[in-house]
């Protein structure tokens, strides 16, 4: 079973906001724990104004440099950024963190995003839709421009990386015309890896055929028992094999109780859990006393975890450049 | 403290600014994706009182032909807010200045990500606001290609305003040209109150808007004379914005080669100079001087007549001025260039360039000086064991940091 604790950051509930600090003491105690990844959102994609004082990627990149197995996943929208400025910062982040990075693309539109970022009509869900399909299309893309042993690094014969194995992407979209390639180096992982949610129904058969992770709420661990097999079908639909995605049932962590805690745990509803949790101290410090014990005690064999050291290692997903 | 003290900047970029650095054998050939590399240089930068390390930027590759661009270490390399937002939490004092685009990007978007790293960093970024003058960055964001001059100036004014509004906690809304801002910032300031606005535009438009906008200049010139004349142009546009010389700091780049002795130093120059595929100091040229075919002119004879650039006309105006000055063909033009791309090079000891670097600053044609070590990490280990002490010696510059911020280090004043 897999498991990730995603943190808001934006959503302090009235509280003081989490410093640096105890977000790293936070994000280690998770790794301590065994859990897969930390997923870390921020206000422009829950669509609430925001009083964290940092922004989701740029506190990964200083996340990992604290951290050393967790995976660590920024949710970053597609009408605040470019695809090629985004595809480039994760790369980077999944340089720096040694390959333990995703992306969180939300496909649900924030109300607060279209009104800053030049667009004061704002976008037709639709064409919401159809331009984050074909973003998402570009950052994968570029993410594979430069193959796995594309740098060379012969200082005798001057020869720093070979051409061949560099390639442009030359898109022309509806939305979009991005040429490429990108100039980062080959991910770790040779992928990030892609987490989705918030989706829509017609959202899914694209999701089931590009994410790795999807995250569903759902209310029982029945109820995520479908959720999920619909999603396998959709996988299996899109010529993937069904343990190319892995669905990921969001539990609100508050609210647990011991029995469904219990239940959550107990029950191989699907591929595992997210703990989404508010970015305050009584909430993390609640996961921390209450639910990571629970974790420790059933999670005693996470030999797999650490001796591995990318997230796609950890979520058993095959590696990103085979497509 | 009494005398007026110079700045310094730590440089960034790949392997080295020399374009064959990588070649050296031992420059960190792995830099662009080893972040403990990163990780040293900043703290070697800090350990010697630093104000800052400075982040180059482009959204694109650097060089259009793959065969001239494997030649060099310039195609990879890490996102530089990224980048910088790591170094953050590796690093205690010294100032995190990135570049980045106003063609590219939108203002509130990166606000948002220069407020975090400020936070993240308790007060130390700043933000290198540059345009973007090339076409291969153009074609990684849309199919019309490279704007003109002028038009890429004026967004970047509007983008400038819109953004020192929000960090700045100015009424909210906004609705011009280029772009639309309906509600403030939703992240805090961080203890120096807004990032630091570093500008490096050397035309007029970028000059006027740096005169407006910019806490810190970075230029590139050769001389005494041509240092001096931006210096004191910049300073003289600031009057008509209500600023006062010292709101602003001129930190011109220098790439020096140092050793114990003036010989040492040139053998070192000399080997750099001999790791240059001719081919790649061209087109290095080419790309500076917006032209594209270099290339079929004889490389011994003279550089020919060139139309005005769309793209750097100021670097374009210094290269040409600086062949016909020196009498200098293709080749040698190219070779040079290849060292530091048109900024001031000095070989020699310590000492010598402790006196070049004081006669400059002394002399009213800089506020500080943006270091660009030739190779990494050599030539800044020997810059930061050789010349810094020599200027801590002669007063010229701090044995520690006087404050916690960016600001504080520049002796800025918190933005109203
Ligand atoms: C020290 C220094 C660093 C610069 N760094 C960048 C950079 O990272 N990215 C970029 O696109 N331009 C960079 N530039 C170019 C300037 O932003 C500017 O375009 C150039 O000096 C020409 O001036 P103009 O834009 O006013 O014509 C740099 C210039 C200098 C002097």
């Amino acid at each position: 079973m897999h498991l990730a604790v995603s943190l808001n950051i934006a959503a302090a509930d009235g509280q003081d906001v989490l410093d640096f600090g105890q977000i790293s003491t936070f994000a280690r105690q998770a790794e301590a724990a065994g859990v897969d990844m930390v997923i870390i959102s921020d206000s422009l994609t829950s669509g609430e104004p925001s009083t964290s004082p940092f922004e989701a990627t740029t506190l990964l990149a200083a996340l990992a440099t604290v951290t050393k197995k967790i995976g660590l996943v920024a949710s970053a929208s597609t009408l605040a950024h470019q695809p090629y400025n985004l595809a480039r910062r994760f790369a980077s982040l999944d340089i720096i963190s040694h390959g333990r990075v995703g992306w969180n693309a939300t496909l649900r539109q924030s109300p607060l995003e279209a009104a800053n970022f030049s667009r004061p009509a704002g976008i037709p869900n639709d064409d919401f839709r159809r331009r984050a399909e074909e973003f998402i299309g570009i950052v994968q893309g570029l993410w594979r421009g430069w193959d796995a042993d594309a740098l060379l690094f012969d200082k005798a014969g001057g020869r720093f990386h070979d051409p061949a194995k560099t390639h442009v992407l030359d898109h022309k979209g509806e939305f979009f015309a991005v040429r490429g390639p990108l100039n980062v180096a080959r991910s770790p992982q040779d992928m990030p890896v892609l987490a989705m949610s918030g989706l829509a129904g017609a959202d899914l058969d694209f999701a089931a055929g590009v994410a790795d992770v999807i995250a569903i709420e759902e209310p029982s661990p029945e109820g995520a028992r479908a959720t999920c097999d619909d999603l396998k079908k959709r996988v299996l639909t899109a010529g993937r094999t069904p343990d190319a995605l892995k669905v990921l049932t969001t539990v609100f962590a508050p609210d647990l109780t011991a029995a469904r805690l219990e239940a959550w745990l107990g029950t191989e509803s699907c591929d595992g859990l997210i703990f989404a949790l508010p970015a305050d101290l009584s909430a993390i410090n609640g996961f921390t006393d209450r639910i990571v014990p629970e974790l420790r005690r059933r999670n005693s064999d996470r030999s797999a975890y650490y001796a591995d050291t990318t997230l796609r290692a950890h979520l058993g997903l095959g590696d990103g450049g085979a497509q | 403290m009494s005398a007026r003290q110079m700045k310094l900047g730590l440089f960034l970029w790949a392997t080295g600014h020399h374009i064959a650095a990588w070649r050296h054998p031992d420059a960190h050939v792995r830099a662009g994706i080893d972040i403990d590399h990163y990780i040293a240089l900043a703290r070697t930068a800090e350990a010697a009182k630093f104000d800052m390390v400075f982040c180059e930027d482009a959204a694109g590759l650097r060089e259009a032909n793959v065969n001239i661009a494997s030649q060099t270490s310039r195609s990879i390399g890490f996102e530089p807010i990224s980048l910088l937002s790591a170094l953050a939490a590796q690093t205690e004092r010294i100032g995190l200045v990135s570049t980045a685009s106003t063609s590219y990007n939108e203002p509130y978007g990166l606000a948002r990500m220069f407020a975090s790293l400020d936070n993240l960093s308790g007060g130390r970024a700043g933000w290198n606001l540059v345009t973007s003058a090339s076409p291969i960055e153009a074609a990684n964001f849309g199919a019309t290609g490279l704007r003109p001059h002028a038009d890429r100036y004026a967004r970047a004014r509007e983008f400038a305003t819109v953004i020192t509004g929000l960090w700045n906690r100015r009424p909210a809304g906004h609705d011009g040209e280029s772009f639309s801002v309906r509600d403030p910032l939703d992240i805090p300031p961080s203890p120096q109150g807004a990032p630091v606005m570093v500008q490096a535009g050397a035309s007029d438009d970028g000059k006027d808007l740096a005169a407006r906008t910019a806490d810190v200049v970075f230029s590139a010139a050769q001389t005494f004379e041509e240092a001096k004349a931006f210096y004191d142009d910049l300073k003289a546009r600031l009057t008509a914005y209500g600023r006062q010389p010292d709101d602003v700091k001129i930190m011109p780049g220098v790439a020096p080669i140092v050793a114990a002795t003036k010989a040492e130093a040139q053998a070192k120059y000399d080997a750099l100079q001999e790791l240059i595929p001719d081919n790649v100091g061209v087109a290095l040229l080419s790309s500076y001087l917006s032209i594209s075919d270099l290339g079929r002119y004889p490389i011994d004879g003279p550089l020919p007549e060139l139309p005005e650039s769309e793209g750097m006309k100021s670097r374009q105006a210094l290269v040409i001025e600086q062949a016909r000055r020196d009498g200098l063909s293709i080749r040698d033009l190219a070779r040079y260039f290849a060292g530091a791309r048109g900024h001031w090079r000095i070989v020699g000891t310590a000492g010598e360039i402790a006196d070049e670097l004081q006669a400059r600053f002394e002399g009213g044609a800089a506020d500080g000086f943006n270091v660009m070590p030739s190779w990494f990490p050599g030539e800044l280990d020997a810059f930061a064991t050789l010349v810094v002490p020599e200027l801590q010696r002669r007063g010229l510059f701090r044995k520690d940091y006087e404050g916690r911020t960016l600001r504080e280090h520049l002796g800025l004043k918190r933005p109203a």
